[in-house]
């Protein structure tokens, strides 16, 4: 892929890259970028370092805003063309820059999180210096927060490639330099991809290539611009999980053989100031009536789509007031198996409703799981996920079969 | 055979779970410290690590990050007295954790799914 480039400095070499992707991000990326300096600058002051902007063709000034902010640092301004949208088209630039610069350690940070810190460039970063091949951060989280994450993302892929990252998709990452070649030669390059799924395909591409990953602890929750989570989940949700079903695809041969799960390296443990998390709300009320609305779409199509214990029980679901709510964890793991099943054997845009269709399913177990949470700890709640991908890992039986 | 190093600082565990885990088809070898535990993980090469949480001299948490770092997919069971140990974020490094009893069901179940998980080389 082509892109646009300023390099000011003439960069033609670097040990360590550290990366901003943007869109329309001129209010928030001069924040970012002088905390990513003053920690290249602090803990990795031996090593060439370069900040590149890989920005999606903003209008807003971001690339101005980058360019003006202060750091001694060199600076690198790549862009996508304006008619190719996308975090995953901005990465994937990065990606061809870094095959170009050589550059040993990667470091991506999102431009729009406020309480950003030196040391997070740090806990990002040496892991890679010490010998793991991809960093996960482990944000300090509230129980409802990044539900996509805790009813989803994590277990299923969790029990698909065996390890347990326990957020695979939060944005923020640090790889080997060379782990590039893995990402430019995927066979998987869907439209889900370019966007929103780019962070759990980076994920799964890193689990695939078995490169050691680790998982670092950051001491502090991540503080975005403030979002509606129920607006963007539309366009969020069917990119995540599409990506998801795209590479499942793709990976078959290695998932297949994958039994149980191990777990990660961890790297910051001895982080002692550790930040508490931000309590989240949940809407009870309304991931309910969203849930209840979902029949009135897709009842038909529920009623074909899945294994013929999931229908009656998706019934019984619908019938159980808000009190009472509860949607087994089984039940939701079957279900995910066989879409994923009916996704690889249907083509686009039959694809598209089959993503959509997931949503309202997914929102009720948000619910169930804020149901059966709602009186426990942060740490409790954490041991009821594990439990719930414990489940999913003895449920793949079925999912090999109803492969096959 | 699968290999297992049980590490305990209690002699009458170390007997216990080399007893019931030697009836259990396993063979195993046990530590009583944590000292030189990385050399004897690599002169011994078990299959899997049964690790006391807190022994006099060291703490297993921390024994498990140095596993982790040099033996990245070595099993490893933590075993404890007390279940508030997984308020601590390394013990999520560990494949499982069991509270240590006289009954070892739950420890062999946990051993037998950590000898069984697969990742593809």
């Amino acid at each position: 892929m082509a892109f646009y480039e300023e390099n000011p400095s003439s960069i033609t070499k670097a040990d360590m890259v550290l990366a901003i992707p943007t869109f329309n991000e001129a209010g928030t990326i001069s924040h970012t970028t002088m905390q990513a300096a003053k920690g290249l600058a602090e803990y990795f002051g031996n090593f060439e370092s370069v900040i590149v902007n890989c920005d999606s063709h903003s209008t807003d000034g971001t690339k101005d805003a980058f360019f003006s902010t202060p750091t001694g640092m060199a600076k690198i301004y790549i862009s996508t063309p304006p008619d190719r949208p996308g975090k995953g088209n901005n990465l994937r630039n990065l990606f061809e820059k870094v095959r170009e610069l050589e550059a040993r350690i990667v470091v991506v940070l999102e431009a729009d999180i406020r309480n950003v810190a030196p040391h997070w460039v740090r806990n990002l970063g040496e892991p890679i210096v010490k010998g793991s091949g991809y960093v996960c951060p482990l944000y300090v989280r509230h129980k409802y927060e990044a539900t996509l994450s805790s009813s989803l993302v994590y277990p299923l892929m969790r029990c698909l490639y065996g390890r347990r990252v326990r957020q695979p998709n939060v944005g923020d990452f640090g790889f080997r330099g060379d782990l590039v070649d893995a990402f430019l030669s995927s066979p998987v390059w869907t439209e889900s991809v370019q966007h929103f799924g780019i962070d759990v395909w980076m994920t799964t591409i890193a689990m695939n290539a078995r490169v050691p990953i680790c998982q670092s602890l950051i001491g502090a929750p991540k503080i975005h611009r403030m979002k509606d989570p129920y607006a963007h989940l539309p366009v969020l949700f069917p990119q995540v999980i599409g990506a998801i079903f795209d590479l499942m695809m793709a990976y078959e041969d290695y998932w297949h053989q994958v039994k149980w799960s191990k777990p990660t390296l961890l790297y910051g443990t001895d982080t002692h100031n550790v930040e508490t998390s931000v309590p989240t709300e949940v809407n009870v009320t309304l991931l309910h009536e969203l849930f209840l609305q979902g029949f009135d779409r897709y009842n038909d199509l529920w009623q074909n789509l899945y294994d013929q214990t999931v229908g009656p029980k998706l019934q019984e679901i619908r019938s159980l007031g808000l009190q009472h709510f509860s949607f087994p964890t089984q039940t939701w793991a079957r279900i995910l198996f066989d879409m994923a099943k009916s996704y690889a054997q249907a083509e686009e845009p039959k694809r598209a409703v089959l993503r959509d269709s997931l949503l309202p399913l997914y929102l009720g177990k948000v619910l169930s799981f804020v149901k059966k949470t709602e009186r426990m700890s942060i740490q409790q709640a954490e041991d009821y996920v594990e439990n719930e991908c414990t489940t999913f890992e003895e449920t793949k039986p079925y999912l090999l079969k109803v492969w096959e | 055979m699968s290999k297992i190093l049980v590490v305990d600082d209690e002699e009458h565990i170390r007997l216990l779970y080399s007893e019931e885990l030697k009836e259990a088809g396993y063979e195993v070898i046990t530590a009583d410290s944590g000292l030189k535990l990385l050399e004897r993980i690599e002169a011994e090469k078990p299959d899997l690590v049964v690790l006391d949480i807190k022994m006099v001299d060291y703490n297993g948490l921390d024994l498990l990050q140095d596993i982790r770092n040099r033996f990245y997919d070595l099993p490893v069971v933590l075993s404890t007295a007390y279940d508030t140990f997984k308020e601590d974020t390394k013990s999520i490094a560990a494949d499982f954790y069991v509270v240590k009893s006289f009954d070892l069901t739950e420890l062999k179940k946990r051993i037998a799914v950590a000898l069984e998980t697969r990742l593809p080389s």
